[in-house]
């Protein structure tokens, strides 16, 4: 049973800061005094909650045998670590050196203008995320045309300038106000 | 010496990925958002399902007559929210990969295995979802509607017990001032447990980032210690702006989303609905499609001159002609048409009530009806509607759309049309209408 203190408490504490001891990098003292011990109402709940958990599970588990098929589990299996390397080994990591440079940049740059600019850089690409698979099959084909028949590029690249404009905006709203103090 | 090096380099990496919305408190309010929105999609999702499979004693309400199309709604559009919040989620605990020793006990690996159970089966059910809505299914090799409530049921389980595990840091956290307590406390216990581990045990000590005698000579030379020492050089972001921001940031991020895509399933959202993967008004007779004509090999046999519908109960048994439908007393209803794939949209039918076609041959009250389609190789061709349905005065065989004729992707010569039922339900391209006592 992991404990609160398994966690990184970075909450306070500076990223990235001189390793001061204030994050823990390694075995955290799981058995700390600090550490949430559960109470007896408590461990009841989670000895529910587990039970519900594994009836689901075997539920679920029932429906890929009866209803999926286990000829069908290679390419589940393949779809699971997908989105595990996609995500762990390659999303994280682009977003984690890409913040890594704006905080470099934020030696010159106000942090305010530079979280703005980094807030836009993800709506933008959440948003890209969801509308570019639609573009995609789109081109493709769909099955008939009332399915995807938006005109999703040029709603796209207008999204994407209304979400420059109102960044720069922002930013320029944000610089004033600051110069102004 | 493989081991406590592999340790050193996690230990760094999960202190260089420390940032100030990667706490505790985020990964709880963010949690409870996901729960949220998890649990809408699963009650959603089920309720579509029983609609489709029902359960031989289940009974569906009616009205409110936009019932499902609600429902599909906020299925949809909880789905799609899942994207941000997901994103957030692991983006506050990705620290955790990198903990260290990776496996400390097998109740640990069990935790560790099914937490990645959980979060690829997360990420693989909005995926599939998402493509669902246009129809992409060769992009994965498995049947979508059954893998899609499979999964649903490994989530909602894992998540119970994801719940299970973390309710004590949950319970901490739950609170914004409890949690900034906490924070300071675990922040203070990590300090004095650096401070107390005089390494009586170097193999688990070593990683201690300071006030360890143990000294970092495996990566302090490196490539990796030089890029470490790089990172720790960087300037920290300052945590209260850099956490509103992250938290202001996914709230417009779910905003954008939902507003550029939820009027494929709300009227009043079509104005801005720019994203969807349907729009109001888009296809025949104003109204979208899902399976044409031509997919479902009807594109003869559904303009054939000798049409019929036969309706049947028992012995007794009517032949009604396209023409003979028509001349029987004609109802307007106003009734959602809403898709298992989550688009809706509200239209005006025209056509000949249910009701009316079971009583001329004499059908009981509580009686069911199997409808049957021209259509070709189709698990709906057949459908099965339960006595709430039949008797309901909203609920039409159906022979205009929206002022005009049913145009033949609509399922000319005639269609059902019932209140609160999935689109799928809603037989197109009819021939029969068998009464079941």
């Amino acid at each position: 049973m992991t404990s609160s203190s398994d966690f990184v408490p970075s909450g306070n504490v500076p990223a990235g800061g001189a390793p001061s001891g204030n994050v823990p990098a390694g075995g955290a003292p799981s058995g700390s005094a600090h550490s949430a011990v559960a109470s007896p109402a408590m461990r009841r709940w989670q000895t529910g909650l587990v039970a519900v958990g594994l009836l689901l599970l075997a539920l679920g588990g029932l429906v890929l045998v009866l209803d999926v098929g286990p000829s069908e589990f290679v390419g589940i299996a393949i779809w699971f670590a997908g989105a595990i390397i996609l995500h762990d080994g390659i999303l994280a990591p682009v977003v984690f050196v890409v913040s890594l440079m704006l905080r470099r940049a934020g030696k010159r740059i106000p942090l305010g203008a530079l979280l703005i600019v980094q807030g836009a850089v993800v709506v933008g690409a959440m948003t890209a995320l969801l509308v570019v698979p639609e573009q995609l099959k789109q081109a493709i084909g769909t099955a008939n045309p009332t399915i995807l028949p938006l005109n999703y590029g040029v709603n796209l690249v207008v999204f994407g300038a209304v979400l420059i404009a109102v960044t720069v905006l922002a930013v320029v709203v944000y610089l004033r106000r600051v110069r102004a103090r | 010496m493989a081991e406590p090096r592999l340790q050193h380099l996690l230990g760094h990496m999960r202190r260089s990925l420390a940032a100030p919305s990667r706490t505790p408190r985020t990964a709880v309010v963010l949690g409870r958002l996901l729960a949220i929105a998890f649990l809408l999609c699963f009650g959603t999702g089920i309720y579509s399902h029983f609609l489709q499979n029902p359960l031989p004693w289940m009974h569906f309400p009616t009205r409110p007559v936009f019932l499902y199309q609600l429902n599909q709604g906020i299925h949809i559009t909880a789905g799609i929210l899942c994207f941000p919040l997901i994103f957030g989620k692991l983006y506050a605990v990705f620290p955790e990969l990198f903990q260290t020793p990776p496996v400390r006990s097998f109740p640990h690996f069990l935790e560790r295995a099914s937490i990645t159970v959980f979060v690829a089966s997360s990420l693989v059910q909005i995926v599939i979802g998402m493509l669902n809505t246009f129809q992409w299914y060769a992009l994965f090799p498995f049947p979508f509607r059954q893998t899609h409530y499979a999964l649903s049921y490994v989530i909602i389980g894992s998540l119970a017990i994801h719940i299970a595990i973390k309710l004590p840091v949950i319970a901490r956290y739950w609170r914004k001032g409890d949690a900034e307590r906490a924070a300071i406390d675990d922040a203070n216990a990590v300090r004095d447990a650096s401070a107390g581990a005089s390494t009586p045990n170097p193999s688990t000590d070593s990683t201690a980032p300071a006030g360890t005698a143990t000294p970092e000579p495996a990566t302090a030379g490196g490539i990796t210690g030089k890029v470490f020492a790089w990172i720790d050089n960087t300037p920290p972001a300052e945590p209260r702006a850099s956490r509103r921001a992250f938290f202001t940031t996914l709230g417009i991020a779910s905003a954008v989303l939902a507003v550029t895509t939820a009027g494929q399933s709300f009227k009043f959202l079509d104005v801005t609905n720019i994203f969807g993967p349907r729009k109001a008004g888009i296809g025949p007779n104003d109204l979208p499609i899902n399976r044409t004509a031509k997919a479902a090999k009807v594109l003869e046999s559904a303009v054939d001159p000798s049409w019929t519908l036969t309706v049947n109960y028992g012995d007794t048994t009517r032949v009604y002609s396209r023409s003979a439908l028509a001349a029987l007393t004609q109802h307007e209803v106003v009734l959602p048409i809403a898709c298992v794939e989550g688009w809706s949209q509200t239209a005006t039918w025209r056509g000949v009530r249910l009701a009316d076609l079971v009583d001329s041959v004499g059908a009981p009250a509580g009686a069911s009806i199997r409808a049957r389609s021209l259509e070709q190789n189709s698990s709906y061709a057949v459908m099965d509607m339960g006595p709430e349905y039949v008797r309901d005065d909203l609920t039409l065989v159906a022979l205009e759309l929206n002022g005009d004729t049913l145009d033949i992707d609509h399922g000319f010569p005639a269609r059902m049309i019932a209140p609160g039922r999935p689109g799928v339900l809603q037989t197109k391209w009819l021939s029969t209408v068998e009464v079941i006592a």
